[in-house]
């Protein structure tokens, strides 16, 4: 099974790469920072909405919203498809330890900004999006659960489809069950890519157990080692450069991917 | 779009354990709902609780996955001969050719609040509780592919209360693009704190059990079911068609519907039209209905700008309570035994309804053969999504 896709446009959120520019300079020999990303970036919330938002909303947004700007596309247009392996820990963290030790207490917007779609509702509310914007987990795949979804979607809606994909780090005993150390976002418009177009094919691939892709900077290398979500870099060198693949990309369930740029 | 048939299915929860005994309680109007008994558990409400769902132990190559909410999917898994369906499944398809996409809000998280109730001295995970196939909310698909032996894409979807709906667009698109072939589908979702807390904190837990479209109704029961169902293009034997599907977003607040029910309302007609079916052609609506003040009321609202004369409709949750992630497969499940039976459940407790919804809202069971019906499950963050199914 393959599908063709065009990225038309992309976006980055994270620390030391607040957008793609900076991923570019990296790529280029620069630097790679960790100050954290630029929470600043984001127009789409209000100053009060902004302040009082999870940091995963802050995060994903920052990355969709440079995605739709550099497609040219109306944020509120496309249908858009979340994905996170593990969604927002800290209020996990908050939900639980409260849980035992006051659950009287429990704070009601903590506790609906709780749901796995927060970080879609989100988007829906500021960028005033009325079609569908999901929310999706594949645990450590959910980078190929997302690439798999926006691509049938694609394939059979036959328009621009905004793929997100994010996940943040555990500060507290969660991290027994997830490790990253750097928290990463970055999206994808993805459009259906006419013959004469460069584009990607996505092609499911059975029996991938282990990422086999070309190479990329130490610094970069480390941080798709350390989060899951951050393996989509590859994915955003070959929508940089069109050239840096095949990307194979696998899952511990389910057909893992291989990507190819084609022209 | 191909046609695509519900191949199999099979549902449990508070009202019933299996298809046979779930029609016996619609029809005898036996809810599920019991006095909150849920442990470590103080909230003065009722509860749809499943029997026997501590005591199920997963082993093996399972073990990983132990938590209340795949025990719930294990006995689920268990009715109406869904694993030997699986497993014929299985025969007609290479295994990577089945998707596996199921809906949950809660996943896990009963047990990831147990690990917080038994930290170390230094805070951290007690041994026992270092479960990273459970603290996610991809535990459920993940199970349920590992349980069957699934292996084409496998995707949890977790949009709070439409979850489990939104499953049989995923599966539609999957088929539809030559992702998958053919899908399990289904919705687990268990009782836990967070979920009874959670909803105790926004004042919508009813003390009572739930009213929907009453007009005193105070709220919703929280509850728990887990269901599934195979979605095929051309199966042995069918129990239903898909006929069409709406998914859209409110845009509006987290928590709160959009006051004139525009999602909502959005959600129903893009399902009528993809069905390519007037709004007269609906015979049943399965609601969201959740009893709340708010929801029902928007939802009257919304049912009748679609509808300039609704259809006989009714909520199911005074049978089950709100099942939250899993609430779009036990009224999908329901809404096509309202078609294979002829059968149309009432608005159980709806003794006094809303004067807006009393000419349509079922305060009785009705014996009516109908050819199409709608379910609609609406969710936090603004999701919508609207199901239209037909007879096979």
């Amino acid at each position: 099974m393959n599908t063709r896709l065009r990225i038309l446009g992309s976006g980055l959120s994270a620390p030391g790469l607040p957008d793609i520019d900076a991923l570019s300079a990296v790529l280029a020999g620069g630097e790679l920072g960790e100050d954290k990303p630029g929470s600043g970036s984001i127009s789409l919330l209000s100053p009060r909405e902004r302040r009082r938002c999870p940091e995963t909303v802050r995060l994903s947004m920052a990355a969709a919203e440079q995605a739709c700007s550099a497609a040219g596309i109306d944020p509120a247009q496309p249908d858009a498809v979340f994905t996170s392996g593990m969604g927002d820990l800290a209020i996990s963290d908050y939900m639980c330890r409260t849980l035992a030790e006051t659950p009287e207490l429990l704070s009601p917007m903590r506790f609906h900004n709780s749901v796995h779609n927060a970080a879609a509702g989100y988007w829906s509310i500021g960028a005033g999006v009325r079609g569908d914007v999901t929310a999706l987990s594949g645990a450590s795949d959910s980078l190929v659960t997302g690439l798999i979804e926006a691509a049938s979607r694609v394939a059979a809606d036959r328009r621009p489809v905004l793929l997100v994909i994010y996940d943040t780090i555990a500060d507290g005993p969660m991290r027994a069950v997830w490790s990253a150390r750097h928290p990463f976002a970055c999206a994808f418009l993805l459009g259906v890519a006419d013959d004469d177009e460069a584009a990607i094919v996505l092609h499911a691939e059975e029996g991938l157990r282990q990422d086999d892709c070309p190479p990329l900077t130490a610094a970069l290398i480390e941080r798709t080692a350390d989060n899951p979500a951050a393996r989509a870099l590859h994915l955003l060198a070959l929508a940089l450069d069109g050239k840096h693949g095949p990307l194979r990309l696998a899952a511990r369930q389910g057909p893992g991917l291989r990507i190819e740029p084609a022209t | 779009m191909k046609d695509l048939h519900i191949a199999a299915m099979t549902l449990t929860c508070a009202a019933g354990s299996g298809l046979d005994a779930l029609r016996a309680s619609l029809r005898d109007g036996a809810s599920g709902l019991r006095r909150n008994d849920y442990p470590n558990c103080e909230l003065d409400t009722w509860i749809g609780r499943v029997e026997g769902v501590e005591n199920v132990i997963l082993e093996g190559d399972l073990a990983r996955f132990q938590c209340r909410n795949n025990q719930l999917a294990a006995l689920a898994l268990d009715q109406d001969g869904f694993r030997a369906q699986a497993a014929a499944l299985l025969e007609r398809h290479r295994p990577e050719r089945i998707a596996c996409i199921v809906g949950t809000s809660t996943a896990g998280i009963s047990s990831t609040e147990q690990a917080f109730r038994e930290l170390d001295e230094a805070g951290e995970f007690r041994p026992e509780h270092v479960m990273p196939w459970v603290h996610t909310p991809h535990t459920s698909a993940a199970y349920v592919a590992a349980a069957l032996g699934l292996e084409g894409p496998v995707q949890t979807v977790s949009t709070a209360c439409s979850s489990s709906a939104k499953v049989f667009a995923t599966a539609a698109r999957l088929i539809e693009s030559g992702w998958a072939d053919a899908a399990v589908v289904g919705g687990v979702d268990s009782l836990c704190l967070s979920v009874l807390y959670g909803f105790h904190s926004l004042e919508l837990v009813s003390p009572d059990p739930c009213r929907p479209f009453d007009r005193a109704r105070r709220g919703l029961n929280l509850g728990e079911a887990a269901g599934f169902a195979i979605v095929e293009p051309q199966p042995e034997a069918s129990l239903g068609r898909l006929l069409g599907w709406g998914e859209t977003s409110d845009a509006h607040h987290m928590a709160s519907p959009h006051p004139e029910g525009a999602g909502a309302i959005a959600a129903m007609r893009q399902a009528l039209e993809r069905a390519g079916l007037a709004p007269g052609e609906i015979g049943y609506v399965n609601c969201h209905g959740t009893a709340t003040p708010m929801n029902d009321r928007i939802e009257t609202a919304a049912l009748r700008t679609v509808f300039t004369d609704p259809p006989p409709a009714s909520s199911t949750k005074a049978w089950t309570g709100h099942t939250l992630g899993a609430a779009g497969i036990t009224e999908t499940v329901f809404s096509l035994l309202s078609l294979s039976d002829g059968f149309l459940p009432a608005s159980l407790n709806c003794e006094d309804p809303e004067p807006d919804a009393a000419d349509f809202i079922l305060r009785e069971g009705r014996r009516q053969k109908v050819d199409a019906v709608m379910s609609n499950s609406f969710g936090f963050g603004g999701s919508n999504c609207t199901l239209i199914m037909g007879a096979a």
